[in-house]
């Protein structure tokens, strides 16, 4: 009877590690289908240029997924971090071009003035997520519907006063020199800020991760989304840790606006909201709280929008959410959700 | 045994109630004034502004009113309503614009693929998203929101583009059309085109009330209360939020319809974006949710601040000439929304109506609690 129940377990185990393992297969397998179609070229190209768009989306959903997964707090003041972000690189990068460390400036001096500008987006959106924690969202704990009511009406103030202080208008961003142009490799054109959007993004994934596995916070966080009470009981103040997290995932929000503005090379009021959007696809289709799952997810979302983007323009947002639909009916809890 | 054939139901117990006190309701009274204004209107004040305010009221009404049987009495938060909204409006836009020439038939046709469309495409995102969780909803009706708005901006053969559509409504409706005078006023276009508007959204909104009272209205209610009682009481809880879902979109898209015959005129902006989609629920929230009636007011709220925030900018401009800050944070009236919307969901959750409802039944309760106190 005991063995019996131990094979069921043990096939059950096999079970769902053969899911997981062919869920990855035919994730990373669809993404070569493209080139039936479009030559291997252009297909380079596109992907480098969709991985980057995946990584600087992962930026954003990574915090919005934490936040979801901690908390149950659907936060729609995200692209409104995102897109602060994006105005505070742009003007710092704006001041740094008068001490001449942008155009025509030296290699450590581009990737200075790049690191800097993230370090004060990390900070402005770190604090704008504190702010908004403590004021606002801590009021409407355990109810979605105010939740989110509070996070649109905050995100709709915050964008507003940016118009205030910026302009309502489209700005170009002045790339440091350093990050302008492109390698070309066999005919395959690589803009050098993609390849440091992927490097960033890979670094980002990779410190979630190490501050999730190897921390003694990473096991809070993890426990407090698998239970927030148990937590609780432990002696842990999950309020702190809440405000912890909701900080982080702002900063990291800003983070990816300002790489984002760079990666574009021109920012306006409303990018925020459009990021949003993406970042929502991506935490739905990866499972909301699981951050390799939204990395998944912004892999796909990226490289789809791309491939379809080169075809047919005006259906790259749709053929995004057809992808989510199609998960959606298969998994309905997104690919690492939990079931 | 003999009580069971004698004792009314509950539902029943209220039905007659409310059927007892019909004609002596106050809210009743308050709704034939209302009405009766709304009649009288463009007779006494002959001002073009007042009318057009007058009648986006109305139509902003009956869309938030659709708006609050899916957030107030289902408990559902959709951000693609306006989505529904703009589908009417585009459907009666281009239903004349590609026929070329403005026929009577062409109002009914668009109203009836207004329905079509966005009956099919609210049972497609309700069934993708709603047997999950309630909040995949509002994420994937935001993107849905933003993927038709992007639709309408970009497919430029059907829709012009952001350029937008403009055409002229057929026959009484037509701008040029005028036929005398009647009671001091000048019949033309313009005024039938309220009428019909008038007349159309007044029925609108007591289907929406009919919608909410029926029995189905009722397992609503209790499924945003109590999902999973009303699951064990054996309702299919699903089919009936898909019912409410479809049915709310499906009046959104018809008083779409009647905004564009309004305007003459649809871009994506004005009937398919994210702000309008916002004013719609800052109207819910503010008339209280769940209360029907309450959109009535949200919607006055909005357009009347909307038609005179303008002069605000003027008075701020005379009043202040020099101060830049001053000027920029008086054009972001949308600041001014959002500052409202946060301070309505903290401190006044309920609404206008909502809180107003609430007095009032503590009033009754204290009076009854006294009209009690005498005989204990």
């Amino acid at each position: 009877m005991t063995t019996q129940t131990a094979t069921a377990g043990l096939q059950e185990q096999g079970g769902t590690d053969f899911k997981k393992v062919a869920v990855w297969i035919a994730s990373v397998g669809i993404w070569f289908l493209p080139l039936l179609w479009i030559d291997p070229t252009t297909y380079a190209v596109l992907t480098v240029a969709g991985l980057a768009m995946g990584m600087l989306i992962f930026l954003t959903a990574s915090g919005l997924t934490l936040i979801f997964g901690l908390m149950d707090v659907l936060n729609l003041a995200h692209g409104a971090f995102f897109v602060w972000g994006a105005y505070v690189g742009f003007s710092l990068l704006g001041a740094l071009q008068k001490v001449g460390w942008v155009e025509g400036a030296g290699a450590a001096q581009s990737i200075s003035s790049v690191l800097l500008c993230l370090l004060a987006a990390l900070v402005v959106g770190g604090l704008m997520g504190i702010v908004l924690e403590k004021m606002l969202v801590r009021l409407t704990y355990g109810s979605h519907l105010k939740q989110i009511l509070i996070t649109m009406g905050a995100s709709l103030i915050l964008v507003e006063i940016l118009k205030v202080v910026w302009s309502p208008n489209d700005e170009v961003v002045i790339v440091p020199a350093a990050f302008q142009g492109s390698w070309d490799i066999m005919d395959v054109i690589i803009t050098k800020f993609r390849v440091v959007a992927i490097v960033v993004g890979l670094a980002v994934l990779g410190g979630i991760q190490l501050v999730m596995m190897r921390t003694k916070l990473g096991i809070i966080v993890r426990a407090g989304v698998e239970n927030k009470e148990v937590v609780e009981t432990l002696g842990y103040n999950i309020r702190r840790v809440f405000t912890g997290v909701f900080c982080a995932g702002a900063a990291l929000a800003a983070v990816g606006g300002t790489m984002w503005s760079i990666f574009k090379e021109q920012i306006h009021p409303a990018m925020g909201e459009e990021n949003l959007i993406f970042a929502l696809i991506v935490v739905i289709i990866g499972g909301m709280g699981s951050v390799t799952g939204s990395f998944l997810g912004a892999i796909m979302v990226g490289l789809a929008f791309n491939y379809v983007a080169y075809t047919m323009p005006p259906l790259a947002l749709g053929a995004n959410i057809m992808i989510m639909a199609v998960i959606l009916l298969i998994r309905p809890t997104g690919l690492m959700g939990k079931e | 045994m003999e009580s069971k054939t004698m004792q009314p139901t509950p539902v029943q117990m209220e039905r007659e109630n409310l059927r007892r006190v019909r004609f002596t309701r106050p809210a009743l009274w308050v709704q034939l004034v209302l009405l009766a204004c709304l009649i009288a209107g463009p007779l006494v004040v002959p001002s073009f502004r007042a009318m057009d305010v007058m009648t986006k009221v109305m139509i902003f009404a009956v869309v938030a009113a659709s708006y609050d049987l899916i957030l107030g009495y289902t408990g559902i938060l959709s951000l693609a309503h306006v989505t529904f909204f703009g589908i009417g409006a585009y459907s009666m836009a281009l239903v004349v614009f590609h026929s070329g020439q403005a026929a009577w038939y062409h109002i009914p046709v668009a109203m009836a693929l207004a329905v079509g469309i966005s009956g099919v495409l609210a049972v497609a995102l309700a069934f993708f998203s709603l047997r999950v969780k309630a909040i995949f909803f509002t994420m994937m009706s935001l993107a849905l929101a933003e993927f038709v708005f992007i639709l309408g901006d970009q497919w430029h053969d059907l829709t012009m583009g952001e350029d937008g559509v403009s055409f002229s409504l057929p026959g009484i409706f037509s701008v040029n059309w005028s036929d005398g005078t009647f009671l001091g006023a000048t019949l033309n276009g313009r005024l039938m085109t309220y009428y019909f508007i008038l007349a159309a959204s007044v029925l609108l909104f007591i289907g929406l009330v009919r919608f909410v009272r029926s029995p189905v209205g009722r397992v609503l209610k209790s499924v945003r209360d109590n999902e999973q009682r009303s699951t064990a009481l054996g309702y299919k809880t699903f089919h009936y939020k898909v019912l409410s879902n479809v049915f709310g979109s499906v009046v959104a898209s018809l008083a779409g319809v009647l905004f564009a015959m309004w305007l003459g005129y649809v871009n994506p902006t004005s009937v398919l974006g994210i702000p309008v989609m916002l004013n719609i629920l800052l109207m819910v929230i503010i008339g209280g949710m769940g209360t029907l009636y309450g959109s009535i007011m949200g919607a006055a709220f909005i357009q009347v601040a909307e038609a005179w925030l303008p002069d605000l900018q003027k008075l701020t401009a005379w009043l202040l000439p020099h101060v830049e800050v001053a000027q920029r944070l008086a054009e972001r009236w949308i600041l001014y929304f959002g500052i409202l919307f946060i301070l309505v969901v903290i401190f006044f959750p309920k609404g206008l109506v909502g809180t107003a409802r609430d007095v009032i039944a503590r009033r009754k309760l204290r009076l009854a609690q006294r009209d009690h106190q005498p005989g204990l």
